[in-house]
């Protein structure tokens, strides 16, 4: 594998839907699950299949990205052969969400000609799921398949796609004479002269596109099963680490069915919620359905159901914030919520 | 090398025998507390925060697990091009193998490390303590003191003192003695086995006591004794703040139990003062609807279903649905089933406490759950290994 595999990972998705939340960060960046940003998914999955070299394709407020990544040191990923690769798009425009965008490799074929590896997989960075890797390869290797499209349950795509890495080189060479721009325009080409091949993945598996698909797999998290398919001893989804305490419970908190990450001090009620790395929550306090971001401060006496909030916001306190299952409330990063402003 | 102003030297060989099966495979400095650390977290962090970049780490008793969670350093952000992290196990030389007989023969054998840096400063440290301090404040101390040696001393429950090295001081806070563990003290402020030496004392005092047949090759015993009889300048630095040495199954529970609480001596939530380890990368911790959390200190990786109350539990734990825990600390990856009770307890790392298993202490001592108490509880008792 390790030789064998190359891991792409597109980065410059931008989904309007999850404005609120994107407004300081890509989406590859955006925070999942209290812990982990959603590229670490991919990511990990790319890392825990072997895969050594792995290419960061990012385009436009990449700074939380690059500053999540740093040198991949946290991924095994800072090696002196292969290793983690940052390739911001010299292209400013936006030209919509094409997954594989062969301008953007254009840029940066170099990469592609220095590396060794036969395969290419191209991926997404804003699935949450953990799968290895390898049993694709296999598959595509046995079936002499051009190009593996990868194909949820349902049989929507994922937008993930393996390639020989000398195909995805000459699809690049020749995207002009093709009028190929991504590796979805190849895959859903009916005259295409390359064969396309589906490969169905069974497992666990959501791609992120709005704030209320944000919200509602957040939630799911909540139940065991699908936890215990993304949370896999064997092949963890691994993260940048913080040097937070354990979180301390303080005499009068209350507690059930919620997920909470490391460094927060928990004083009120906190009931179907994920809680992220670093939040303080205040005696009286009830938080319910709600995903609260890093280092946020929610002081005491305030009432909180279905709200996102965003990191570092200060709720003052006897602050009442709802919303709803399907329309969240959503705050924006840093920003601060006093009583008289919401009553 | 670069020159260096001041390098510390970690003592982190020790045994810590009065742990029990705690320490039967691991250093005492590597014996885990407060949830997530390592007790060595606490004085390497205090060397990244006070900004000592350079840590001689001196091992020698069951180095296994410290040699690998010290690794470069980079936990503390030590692993440095130049200096950083270096564990010094003892050696052989083409005559015979050395050991460590004693702390201050610890440092001699390993001189040569300390001369590569050419320090002003020698900071002598042991791993056994947990505690937060600036040692750049008493170089500052030791430097304005124009001292030969300074030692940090705190103050301790007279009760205790004779366990201590307990230092009797002039008004100038100069120590005119030095009692190691006195039957009778006659003061009780204690050395914390934290000195700064000036690099040429240090050097030719520990010379001489390698020459000595009779000397035990020990700083509280032989080395400091000999520089008071020298008349050297010895100062005392005062320390106030939370110190304990975790030496005992007890003193390791209450130092847990320290933690807990609103107001506690032992702030593990200061931004400028972070306890820096070797992070485990787990999920967050999972509450259930079942379950009920209340004052206690609970990482990642954890999966609670029961009743935690003024309990410390280490990440990976998990706890089954009516499983009562109280006054306890859980280490690492144990595991505790259904339907059990578990007062004033430490269980150690991978342990795996079955279905309805009652640990109840009636005099107040801490229980240490063992496999081996397990199996005494259960004859049917099978062990995760």
């Amino acid at each position: 594998m390790k030789r064998k595999l190359l891991g792409v990972i597109d980065a410059t998705t931008y989904h309007e839907d999850l404005e609120d939340l994107l407004t300081h960060r890509a989406l590859a960046a955006l925070p999942f699950a209290g812990r982990y940003r959603i590229i670490d998914f991919v990511l990990s999955n790319m890392v825990n299949s072997g895969i050594r070299s792995v290419a960061i394709f990012p385009k436009m407020q990449y700074r939380s990205l690059m500053d999540h990544l740093g040198s991949g040191k946290n991924w095994d990923l800072n090696r002196k052969r292969d290793g983690l690769f940052f390739f911001p798009s010299p292209i400013v425009d936006n030209d919509g969400n094409k997954i594989g965008s062969f301008e953007h490799f254009a840029a940066n074929i170099d990469y592609f000609y220095r590396s060794t590896q036969e395969y290419a997989i191209i991926a997404n960075c804003y699935t949450i799921f953990n799968m290895e890797f390898g049993p694709i390869l296999k598959w595509h290797r046995q079936s002499n398949c051009d190009i593996t499209e990868l194909m949820r349950q349902d049989g929507s795509p994922m937008e993930m796609y393996l390639v020989k890495t000398s195909l995805l080189i000459k699809l690049i060479e020749t995207r002009h004479e093709t009028g190929y721009t991504c590796m979805k325009d190849v895959v859903t080409d009916i005259q295409s002269m390359y064969s396309i091949c589906h490969y169905h993945y069974n497992g666990y598996a959501v791609m992120i596109d709005s704030i209320e698909n944000y919200f509602s797999t957040s939630m799911k998290l909540l139940e065991m099963d699908v936890w215990k398919q993304l949370f896999v001893k064997e092949q963890p989804i691994i993260t940048k680490v913080k040097d937070e305490p354990p979180t301390k419970y303080v005499q009068d908190s209350v507690v059930k069915n919620a997920m909470i990450a490391n460094g927060c001090i928990i004083s009120g009620s906190v009931e179907n919620s994920i809680i992220s790395r670093g939040v303080k929550i205040g005696k009286g306090t009830v938080i319910k359905n709600c995903i609260i971001m890093q280092k946020c401060q929610i002081e005491e006496n305030c009432y909180l159901d279905s709200v996102i909030l965003d990191k570092d916001v200060k709720v003052e306190a006897g602050a009442r914030l709802l919303g709803t299952a399907c329309d969240p409330y959503v705050i924006r990063k840093g920003t601060k919520q006093g009583e008289l402003m919401n009553s | 090398m670069g020159k260096k102003k001041c390098v510390a030297m970690l003592l982190a060989g020790g045994k810590g025998s009065r742990l029990n099966s705690l320490t039967k495979d691991l250093a005492k400095p590597a014996v885990p507390f407060g949830g997530k650390y390592r007790i060595i977290d606490f004085t390497l962090s205090n060397c990244a925060n006070s900004g000592i970049d350079t840590v001689g780490v001196l091992t020698q008793y069951q180095p296994l697990l410290l040699n690998s969670y010290i690794g470069i350093g980079s936990a503390w952000d030590l692993d440095r091009k130049d200096g950083g992290v270096t564990v010094l196990p003892p050696y052989s030389e083409s005559s015979e193998v050395k050991w460590y007989t004693g702390t201050a023969s610890a440092i001699y054998q390993n001189l040569n490390y300390l001369k590569q840096y050419q320090p002003e400063y020698v900071l002598i440290l042991s791993g056994d303590h947990v505690y937060k301090m600036n040692y750049e404040s008493m170089l500052e101390y030791h430097i304005e003191k124009r001292a030969d040696v300074t030692i940090s001393l705190i103050e301790v429950p007279w009760v205790e003192a004779n366990r201590f090295g307990i230092m009797n001081t002039n008004e100038d806070m100069r120590i005119v003695e030095f009692e190691e563990k006195p039957s009778q003290p006659k003061n009780n402020l204690a050395s914390m086995g934290i000195y700064i030496f000036s690099w040429n004392i240090l050097k030719e005092y520990l010379e001489m006591d390698d020459r000595d047949p009779n000397s035990s090759h020990d700083f509280g015993k032989d080395v400091i004794p000999m520089l008071l009889e020298e008349n050297k300048k010895l100062f005392a630095y005062p320390f106030k703040g939370y110190w304990k040495d975790v030496g005992t199954v007890q003193s390791l529970w209450e130092a847990n139990m320290d933690l807990l609480g609103e107001e506690c001596e032992l702030d593990l939530f200061d931004y400028d003062w972070r306890i820096y380890s070797v992070n485990p990368n787990q999920p967050p911790q999972y509450i259930s609807s079942e379950a009920v959390v209340r004052e206690s200190l609970i990482n990642e990786g954890c999966t609670i279903e029961g009743e935690i109350d003024k309990s410390v539990l280490f990440q990976g734990v998990t706890v089954g649905k009516g499983t009562i825990i109280k006054e306890s600390v859980i280490m690492t990856d144990a595991n505790i089933g259904h339907n059990c009770l578990i007062e004033k307890a430490i269980i150690p790392c991978d342990v795996k406490v079955p279905d309805g298993t009652v640990i109840r202490s009636f005099d107040d001592e801490i229980i240490l759950v063992t496999e081996e108490v397990l199996a005494g509880l259960n004859p049917t008792y099978e062990s995760n290994c």
